[in-house]
């Protein structure tokens, strides 16, 4: 069977993806440098202003942000067509780009009137134009890969969780919901860590991680399971907490949470084992890594927040997790695959049209590799001190883990711009 | 030189390949050749046309488009005068085995 060159996979124009990894950059500088400033938050209890606002710059505005970005560039690739519409993707853009910085500056001060409930408004129809461009783009596909279910379903929980936030919002002043806003932060809050994030990094990661890797591993199946697991788990975890039941029965989501990823670890680690290139790079090594540290979150909960918590250390517990999920694998996989798909962005968009024959630098010439092994290892040790730092209540173990935290930072955003501003050079 | 790609005109084949050694695929940094993407070069001496026949390591490889474009710039300056006509397929589907022993010892092997 010949395709021709009509057969080829269609790329998305880089003027669509461009901005989101830009915002993303500065977004993860600011969530580090409000870190850096506010490390004694770890002794407060979470639902405060300041927590509030590092929270969603971390979640919207570094990952959600960089994961549009990549997910509009990886749609081709996950749904086996093209994207459905660049408008679509730009609206999605100017409407995130002003409500996030809306609602936090909203979070931040909280003032929890006009500005958080436009900045919420704005948030939700970003993410409806995402929504509509992922249905609409995989449903040109006769037959829909797991891939792009994963990515699918991510988007309807995104937009679950962003609306579940706006109804938050208005609760502040209108009082719409039965209880106070309180109350549903647990719910909106999975819905979006578990539904949006774990969902789109496995769909995505179970085909980048072969693909960069060269491996032939390919188990649909197997993904499968993990997506209906996963699935089930949420509306399990929706179930006992609009049901209110006891707080025991949310080891079952956990364990099917639990049992989703160590699946998902299973298929990376088998993935690896087959792959044809051998020699790995730094940016791969890291997003390996952040495959194992899903499990962080998971065993914070399983033996800190659910069976250790006592009252007078039950709030640093949810900051841990938090942390975990946030600065942890979510930042660890954006880290190494940024530096896996920024640069073949900005190669295709220079060197597309006049590649000559190995003449010309490939994707990995395009970012420094010196600047990216010192934000890995800045990223690294950051992590593994304000983790210290939280768990034995170490002050100064959380100022210097966040500091370099925020080091990293400031190399990424070095390493993306230098990519950005690559020039078309022959070697 | 390669013994995976199939032709009708070994000269001319070993002309082109000369060229098609110094494309790459940008991701892996190895080149087409020795990565076993190229499957056929068929050259029709009467009609001046050369038919090449490609794939790449996965269907979905989003440098596919600069890869073929390439491959095709690259066999039209070697045969100028020619009108060079490049096919993809993933049947059969790129594999291990394809690739040549220069290219498995970059790789790592």
């Amino acid at each position: 069977m010949s395709l021709g060159i009509q057969g080829l996979q269609q790329t998305t124009n880089h003027k669509v993806v461009l901005p989101f990894y830009i915002y993303a950059s500065f977004a993860f500088v600011l969530g580090a440098l409000l870190l850096f400033l506010n490390t004694e938050l770890v002794n407060t209890h979470h639902f405060n202003p300041y927590t509030l606002a590092i929270t969603h710059i971390m979640a919207l505005g570094w990952a959600t942000m960089i994961i549009l970005g990549a997910s509009h560039q990886l749609i081709p690739v996950l749904v086996e067509g093209k994207l459905s519409s660049d408008t679509l993707a730009y609206l999605s853009f100017y409407f995130l780009a002003i409500g996030i910085p809306l609602l936090i500056t909203a979070f931040y001060f909280f003032n929890t009137g006009i500005m958080m409930q436009l900045a919420a408004i704005l948030i939700n129809v970003g993410v409806c134009c995402y929504l509509i461009n992922v249905v609409k783009s995989a449903k040109t596909q006769s037959a829909t890969n797991v891939h792009a279910w994963f990515i699918i379903m991510a988007a309807c929980w995104l937009m679950s969780t962003t609306l579940i936030g706006l109804f938050l919002v208005f609760n502040f002043s209108y009082f719409i919901l039965p209880k106070d806003s309180l109350a549903y932060l647990s719910l909106h809050a999975h819905l979006g860590i578990l539904g949006w994030f774990l969902l789109l990094v496995i769909g995505v990661g179970s085909r980048l991680i072969p693909m960069f890797l060269i491996s032939k591993y390919t188990n649909d199946k197997m993904l499968w399971r993990i997506f209906f697991i996963i699935n089930f788990s949420i509306l399990a975890f929706i179930g006992i907490k609009v049901f209110a039941l006891s707080e025991s029965f949310f080891y079952m989501p956990l364990l099917g949470i639990g049992i989703a990823v160590s699946l998902f670890i299973r298929h990376c680690v088998l993935a690896y084992k087959v792959r044809i290139r051998k020699n790995v790079d730094e940016q791969m090594k890291t997003s390996m890594l952040s495959v194992f540290q899903i499990l962080f979150p998971i065993l914070v909960l399983m033996f800190c927040f659910l069976i250790f918590s006592t009252k007078q250390e039950a709030f640093k517990w949810p900051i841990l997790y938090g942390f975990t999920i946030f600065f942890g694998w979510l930042t660890a996989i954006i880290l190494g695959m940024t530096f896996k798909t920024l640069p073949f962005i900005v190669w295709n968009k220079v060197y597309k049209n006049k590649a000559h024959g190995g003449k010309t630098p490939v994707p990995k010439d395009l970012f420094s590799e010196k600047l990216y092994l010192f934000m890995q290892y800045s990223y690294v040790l950051g992590f593994v001190v304000f983790i210290c730092g939280i768990i034995f209540s170490i002050s100064i173990a959380l100022k210097i883990g966040s500091a370099l935290l925020l080091l990293s930072a400031k190399f990424y955003t070095l390493n993306t711009f230098k990519t950005l501003n690559h020039k078309a050079q022959t070697i | 030189m390669s013994n995976t790609v199939k032709t009708n005109n070994a000269i001319r084949c070993n002309f082109a390949l000369v060229d098609l050694y110094n494309v790459y695929d940008p991701e892996i940094g190895l080149n087409v050749v020795d990565l076993g993407l190229i499957y056929q070069l068929d050259f029709d001496e009467e009609e001046k046309k050369l038919d090449a026949l490609m794939t790449l390591t996965t269907q979905f490889c989003p440098m596919g488009e600069s890869i073929t474009g390439d491959v095709t710039r690259s066999l039209t300056n070697a045969f100028p005068d020619w009108k060079v006509n490049v096919q993809l397929t993933f049947d059969p589907a790129w594999n291990y085995s394809l690739i040549s022993p220069e290219g498995k010892e970059f790789l790592g092997h």
